[in-house]
């Protein structure tokens, strides 16, 4: 006589079912793209809810319940893959609340802390408890996913002993049991197992990153380093390792968070924040080359195709990437984009003297600017100059390597933007009044106009320079005469303020403009100068240098060139003393923080300090 | 506004008339895309002005993108955003659709088609090969990159970027939702920089996405707007409007850029658009228009209020809305109300600000300019697309009525001259200058143009003339007209002048042109000069002299006269045949210089018209002398008489005759020459008769004639004085008189002759009927001299007798008393030659012998009658 399946069969047929469905779709994900996971996970997961729907219409029983919790945790798998994670938790809360209904308890409480502890002691012993436990690693997996860490701790113990009984119970759980089980008990999505130990060493990681945050880096060491024992895949395990090298470098144990580092790389070759931490402790040490050497390898990391990096968690459902959201996690593991590493290896090596091949990274990174390709992807905080600025540095870069033609179009570039927008008049005022007084100096969109006058007048000196370079002394005049008829247009309102540069506050954004104008008026005039010496001009060469001197005292060039321009107007103890003054200056401006086109120009007419000092002995033999 | 909208209703789908997001998608060839924010998409042919297809979605559609290049569409659903192959799509449509033409084609669209899984996509934009989403997450607007595959068979888009903006409350949120508005939705669009076309390496791929939503700004305003960096980078900059009112902006390709706000007009946007395009294709204008009718106008200001750089202005007013839907042209913008359809002129907008700049008070007037949209007088509309301004200057629009109806829109065209009447001075004189100059610059050209027809046409004028003055020549050729009757007929006169001791001789010739033409540039005329017996010349060379006049002008009436000397005293052959010839030469036409550039070989190339062709003979070279001038010329010219007789005797040496000449009158003392003498025979009759026409008006002449005497005179004079074939002996200073029937004359060698006429009677004494006959007899020491004249004057008498023949008709028999005299001498002549040759004689016997019978010849003419 056929009897009809009762409708707990069915449920549990057509729960099976799903599982299946949903681990051919998994099997084949590989192929399968991003969207088409998400979609099919998305049916998915409003199959398993309908089910569940069924499921709970009716009172919580004994006979249902081993089914009603697997189907809750296989509904919650999904849910939280897709990061409805308020969905999830507010399922596991009713999930728990029928369990305590189930074995007699009320809860009356809504902390959820509270409920798992009651609804773990109800269960306990029961054929319900390996249930009850996977959902509690749901719950752990979503405190994990909303960085709720300090509830994880709460349930410390219940987790640990959790983790024993997960892992030996099924883990050693002999093929025959499981059998005999797996006839009757209906099928999960992702195994708990597997979920355990994700969650072990991903909160392992998490709580790591939280602790170096905080400061607390040798204890942070050491649990980053018993988590890297763990069994895991290799990104999390090279996590572990990048971590404890991290902590190394806070430490201040340079040497070997390096060899941290280099472990990390070995154990996962994409983990370019490895790469990008190292070649930060290179520089700390000064290690141009190493830095440059891990910039480049760092940059062709990044540009490698998108492809080869493989979902973190290969295709469970539940991916790492979803547990390890921390903030202080993903600073620890970002990295600069492409772009900035692109920029700083170009000035890196421009600046080192390797200048040619800077300036084929410059143009690399003008090339990509302009690509099509090009997106502005990330809203994170650029460390790439203003595109203005970038022209430039590329500009002077140029001709550093002897290619003036390039370099004009560049600045021309530059001046041909800005130059519309440059005003008749701009105030430039004291920092403190800055915050009130930058209304008047940005315009609508923001962009300052300060920065716009500064740019285009930068523009035309490094066209002098050009000038200078090709030994076109009339034409360098022209283009320093307009810089310097530029920069006039800024009125410094308040007086007392000192002309000088202002060393400490070279980071309040005011002080740096006035000490790019400041030294940017010496340059101008001192170079102004130069090629009026070299037009033989001499009293305006002598003019222009003074002028300068008075701008920018610090600046050697002027110096020792107007003591030459004196020298050959026949005033020759007058040159010998502003030789030895300018000489006495040791003032070393850091050049490093300058941007490259305010640096003295490579190349150009030169006075031999040998030979100055050779003549001041003679003057005064005779 | 005069006239009316004409709106012509295309199609007509079931559509309800919601509060729904209705939009117009055009540009696949003739197809255009309806979404009315149902599951339904219409595909509407406007060749065959139907729908074609309707596409089914598996759910409500909120907006939908097309890139025409690859025939796609992208359909953003309540639940994702699916991709459409159109092209694809309508071609297995139209293969299947082939016999069931009437109703359109349904085709569902299936899960397949699902690309980016995101839920209440509001807003999609395509921009190169990025996807761009707009929907609202929690409690922020979301922007999400795709990016979209090369291949459009594969289906990956890649998300690669998102860029939120935290969800503010719109301030008048529930009064948008109270009102009968429509649907709050976002609005999102591409805006290019102006200068980037021209550098951009990826200009193609840019320009085939440009569609109703991507708008190229003016690089001033661009920058203004945008930075100095999104223009150095060359990006392009998404600018979105959003239901809270705020208009968002994000430099796409600038690193490290992320959404800003522009502008917030407080009210939902519902549009958002670049306008008042110049000639170079950029917009200076950006419009945002609210939903409930405020709108903001986004302009360069040249003048701003620091330091007198550019500033973006914004202009913010009123129009009377609600504002359904809007779209733009050049210059306008037009937007619907759900009651009207309004159209609101940007430009004179733009013309209230430049006024400003003269410091006029204005604002005012710019807002009035907002609120002074003119009504076209069409309801119901709910959404548009698609303007196209025909030439004539009228705008058609696509609209979709609340009823979904599918309409066209045709806007009378009128705003011109509207437009016109409110320009600004400094516009009018702008415009009034161009004008000018245009003008100018047609007018210097059609100068150009003209003198080039004038120069052509007074080419074709001229030869025009050629032609007509060759066929009038070659139709006297023809004809054989009498020389005096040609149209252009040319006469000649000899004289002789004394220049420099010398005489010389000269022809006169006069060119009278009484053909109705005028002889202008071109023209010449051109006389050779040849002798008519080329023996004398020592070489056998030709010696023929080549002269040519060109004409100036020679009117029709008119004379030319040309002078060229033949010959100096002494040293010419007589006669000579003087041909002259008319010649149009085309190098003359074209100009010098043009020819003697490019056309080398033209030089030559003429055209000749042979005018007449005459004989200069000895006649006519004769100097008379007058009893006076004889002795006159003696006594003036002894050297070169001296010379003269000195080269006679040379000549004479040579031709065997003995002696020296003789001059008359110079030496008596030397012994007589041998004079040489030649004779013709003329009946007096006929004489009488040739000479009596010529007379006949002088009723005296008639009477002389009658007496011998004065027949010979008159012949005399005749012979000597007539012109013959246009030749006439010109006046040698006085008027010769003849007195007597003898006249002594020189050469033009120098020789000196005498020519006599006398009647004698020829005849046997016997015979009854005495011919009175007349002789002219020639006689000179020069051999040369009396063979000249002898040819000449019967050269004369022949065209004498000629003329009388034809008038006399003289009927007299042959005289055969005459003829048997001329046989008898004849039969001497022969044996004497005979003799000559065939005795064996020295040659000098034999010339002798041949001489004397010449000379017998000679002496006794035949008569001639």
């Amino acid at each position: 006589m056929y009897q009809p399946p009762s409708l707990l069969e069915k449920w549990s047929q057509e729960n099976n079912e799903l599982v299946n469905k949903c681990k051919q779709q998994e099997a084949g994900g590989g192929a399968v793209s991003q969207d088409h996971r998400q979609s099919s996970l998305r049916w998915c997961s409003s199959e398993f809810h309908k089910l569940l729907r069924k499921i709970q219409g009716i009172p919580p029983h004994v006979d249902h319940s081993q089914l009603e919790l697997a189907v809750v945790y296989n509904t919650c798998v999904c849910f939280t893959a897709q990061s409805q994670f308020s969905e999830a938790e507010l399922l596991l809360k009713e999930a728990t609340e029928r369990v305590l209904q189930v074995t007699g308890n009320n809860a009356d409480t809504s902390d959820p802390l509270v409920l798992w502890r009651a609804g773990l002691k109800s269960a306990g012993n029961t054929a319900l408890h390996p249930h009850v436990l996977y959902l509690l690693c749901l719950q752990w997996a979503l405190w994990l996913a909303k960085c709720q860490l300090e509830n994880i701790g709460e349930l410390q113990e219940q987790m640990s002993s959790l983790c024993e009984i997960v892992c030996d119970g099924v883990g050693d759980g002999s093929p025959s049991e499981a059998k005999g089980r797996l006839s009757k008990s209906p099928l999960l999505v992702m195994e708990p197992k597997r979920l355990t130990e994700l969650l072990q060493i991903c909160t392992s990681i998490a709580q790591g990153a939280e602790k170096l945050n905080e400061g607390r880096s040798s204890e942070a060491l050491s649990d980053l380093q018993a988590a890297s024992a763990l069994p895991a895949t290799r990104a999390l395990v090279a996590y572990t390792h990048l971590l404890s090298g991290s902590c190394l470098a806070h430490m201040n144990r340079p040497q070997m968070a390096l060899q941290c580092y280099k472990k990390a790389l070995e154990t996962d070759s994409r983990c370019v924040c490895a790469l990008y931490r190292s070649m930060l402790i290179y520089r700390q040490l000064g290690n141009t080359q190493a830095e440059i050497q891990a910039l480049r390898l760092l940059h062709s990391t990044l540009m490698l195709p998108p492809a080869t990096e493989p979902v973190l968690g290969g295709i469970q459902p539940l991916s790492p990437s979803l547990l390890l959201s921390s903030q202080s996690l993903s600073r620890l593991l970002s990295v600069p984009s492409a772009l900035s590493v692109l920029y700083s290896l170009a000035l890196k090596c421009v600046l080192s003297g390797r200048v040619t091949e800077g300036v084929e990274h410059y143009l690399d990174l003008l090339a990509a600017l302009h690509s099509e390709d090009q997106h502005a992807v990330d809203a994170e905080v650029s460390v790439l100059p203003r595109m203005p600025e970038l022209y430039l540095e590329a500009g002077t870069a140029l001709l550093f390597t002897r290619r003036p033609a390039d370099c004009m179009a560049f600045c021309n570039e530059v001046i041909s933007t800005t130059l519309e927008l440059v005003p008749e008049k701009v105030v430039l005022e004291e920092p403190e009044e800055g915050i009130g007084g930058d209304a008047r100096g940005l315009s609508v969109e923001g962009e300052d106009k300060v920065a716009m006058l500064l740019w285009a007048a930068a523009a035309y000196l490094v066209q002098g320079h050009c000038h200078a370079h090709l030994k076109d002394w009339k034409q360098a005049v022209t283009h320093y005469t307009r810089c310097i008829n530029l920069l006039v247009k800024v009125h410094l309102k308040n007086r007392d303020f000192q002309p000088q540069i202002p060393a400490a506050d070279v980071n309040v954004k005011h002080g740096k403009d006035l000490c790019t104008l400041q030294r940017m008026k010496g340059l101008s005039l001192a170079w102004r100068g130069i090629s009026f010496t070299q037009m033989d001009q001499l009293r305006e060469a002598l003019r222009d240098l003074q002028l300068s001197l008075q701008a920018f005292p610090d600046y050697t060039g002027a110096g020792l060139w107007c003591g030459e321009v004196l020298w050959r107007l026949g005033r020759k103890h007058e040159a010998a003393a502003c030789w030895e003054k300018t000489w006495s200056l040791t003032t070393q401006t850091s050049v490093e923080k300058l941007p490259l086109y305010l640096q003295d120009p490579q190349s150009g007419p030169l006075l031999d300090s040998v030979e100055l000092r050779l003549r001041i002995q003679e003057l005064g033999l005779t | 506004m005069e006239g009316r909208c004409a709106v012509e209703t295309w199609a007509q789908f079931g559509f309800s008339g919601g509060s729904y997001k209705v939009k117009i998608l055009c540009g696949f060839g003739t197809d255009v895309l309806i979404c009315t924010g149902t599951e339904e998409i219409y595909v509407f042919s406007k060749r065959e002005r139907k729908i074609t297809t309707v596409l089914l979605l598996p759910a409500a559609v909120n907006d939908l993108v097309g890139n025409q290049d690859k025939q796609l569409i992208y359909v953003a659903c309540r639940s994702g955003v699916y991709r459409v192959n159109l092209q694809f799509l309508l071609h297995r449509d139209q293969s299947s659709q082939a016999d069931a033409s009437s109703s359109p084609a349904e085709l569902k669209i299936s899960q397949e088609c699902l690309v980016v899984g995101a839920d209440e996509v509001s807003s999609l934009l395509l921009v190169g090969s990025v996807l761009l989403t707009l929907c609202q997450r929690d409690a922020s607007w979301l922007l999400t990159l795709y990016k979209t595959p090369k291949q459009t068979a594969s289906t990956s888009h890649k998300e690669f970027g998102s860029f939120n903006l935290p969800v503010v409350s719109a301030v008048d949120c529930g009064a948008a939702e109270s009102n009968r508005g429509p649907r709050k939705g976002s609005v999102l669009i591409c805006i290019h920089s102006g200068d980037v076309e021209a550098s951009s390496p990826s200009n193609a791929s840019a320009e085939s996405t440009v569609a109703q939503d991507h708008f190229h700004l003016e690089p001033l305003l661009f920058k203004l707007l945008f930075g100095v960096e999104a223009a150095l980078a060359k990006s392009p900059v998404i600018l979105c409007g959003l239901p809270d009112g705020r208009l968002c902006f994000l430099p796409l390709r600038l690193p490290g850029s992320c959404l800003r706000v522009l502008h917030s007009l407080e009210q939902p946007v519902c549009f958002v658009g670049a306008s008042v395009v110049t000639e170079t294709g950029h917009a200076q204008c950006l419009v945002a228009a609210g939903e409930q009718g405020r709108v903001a106008l986004i302009k360069t200001d040249k003048a701003g209020p620091e330091g007198g750089s550019a500033v973006a202005a914004f202009t913010e007013g009123c129009v009377p809305g609600p504002v359904w839907c809007g779209c733009m042209d050049k210059s306008c913008f037009y937007y619907s109300t759900g009651a009207d359809l309004l159209r609101l002129d940007l430009l004179e907008g733009s013309f209230a600000r430049e006024s400003k700049e003269r410091g006029e008070e204005t604002s005012g007037m710019t807002a009035a300019a907002l609120q002074s949209p003119s009504s076209l007088n069409v309801c119901r509309v709910i959404a548009l697309a698609e303007p196209a301004c025909s030439t004539a200057g009228d705008v058609q629009l696509l609209g979709v009525s609340a009823r979904g109806q599918l309409q066209r829109i045709c806007l009378p065209a009128g705003r011109v001259d509207e437009g016109s009447s409110k320009l600004p001075s400094t516009q009018v004189s702008r415009s009034v200058r161009d004008l000018l100059s245009a003008i100018g610059d047609v007018c210097e050209r059609a100068s150009v143009l003209k003198t080039v027809i004038k120069s052509k046409n007074q080419f074709l004028r001229l030869l025009n003339h050629a032609v007509s003055v060759s066929f009038l020549l070659m139709a006297d050729t023809t004809t054989d007209l009498p020389i005096k009757e040609k149209p252009i007929r040319c006469h000649f006169e000899t004289s002789w002048s004394r220049l420099l001791q010398k005489d010389s001789l000269s022809l006169v010739c006069f060119l009278h042109n009484s053909s109705p033409f005028v002889l202008e540039r071109g023209w010449m005329l051109s006389i050779t000069v040849s002798p008519l017996s080329y023996s004398s010349s020592p070489a056998g060379e030709s010696s023929s002299t080549n002269f040519s006049f060109p004409f100036h002008d020679l009117r029709p009436g008119q004379t030319f006269e040309a002078s060229l000397p033949i010959a100096a005293a002494g040293d010419a052959s007589f006669p000579m045949t003087v041909s002259c010839s008319l010649i149009f030469s085309l190098s003359s036409l074209l100009g010098e210089e043009e020819v003697a550039a490019s056309f080398a070989g033209l030089q030559s190339s003429c055209i000749s018209l042979p005018l007449s062709t005459l004989t200069v003979d000895w006649l006519h070279a004769l100097q008379l002398n007058s009893p006076t001038a004889t002795h006159k010329m003696a006594t003036v010219q002894p050297s070169s008489a001296a010379a003269d007789s000195i080269q006679t005797f040379l000549s004479s040496r040579q031709l065997r005759c003995s002696g020296r000449t003789n001059r008359g009158g110079e030496s008596a003392a030397k012994p007589e020459p041998e004079k040489y003498s030649a004779s013709v025979w003329v009946s007096s009759e006929i004489v009488r008769d040739t000479l009596k026409p010529k007379k006949s008006s002088n009723l005296d002449a008639k009477e002389s004639i009658r007496d011998p005497e004065d027949l010979c005179l008159s012949l005399l004079e005749r012979l000597l004085s007539e012109d013959t074939e246009g030749v006439k002996m010109g006046c040698q200073g006085d008027k010769i008189a003849l007195s007597t029937s003898v006249a002594h004359a020189r050469g033009p060698n120098g020789a000196a002759m005498k020519l006599s006429v006398k009647e004698i009677n020829v005849g046997e004494e016997e015979s009854t009927d005495k011919e009175a006959t007349i002789e002219v007899q020639i006689e000179s020491s020069s051999l040369a001299a009396v063979c000249g004249l002898h040819h000449a004057v019967l050269r004369r008498i022949q065209t004498l007798l000629q003329s009388a023949t034809e008038k006399a008709a003289s009927t007299k028999n042959v005289q055969i008393l005459g003829l048997r005299r001329a046989l008898q001498r004849a039969e001497i002549q022969q044996s004497q030659i005979s003799g000559a040759f065939g005795e064996v004689v020295s040659t000098v016997q034999r010339d002798r012998l041949l001489l004397s019978v010449y000379q017998e010849l000679r002496r006794n003419p035949l008569l001639i009658v």
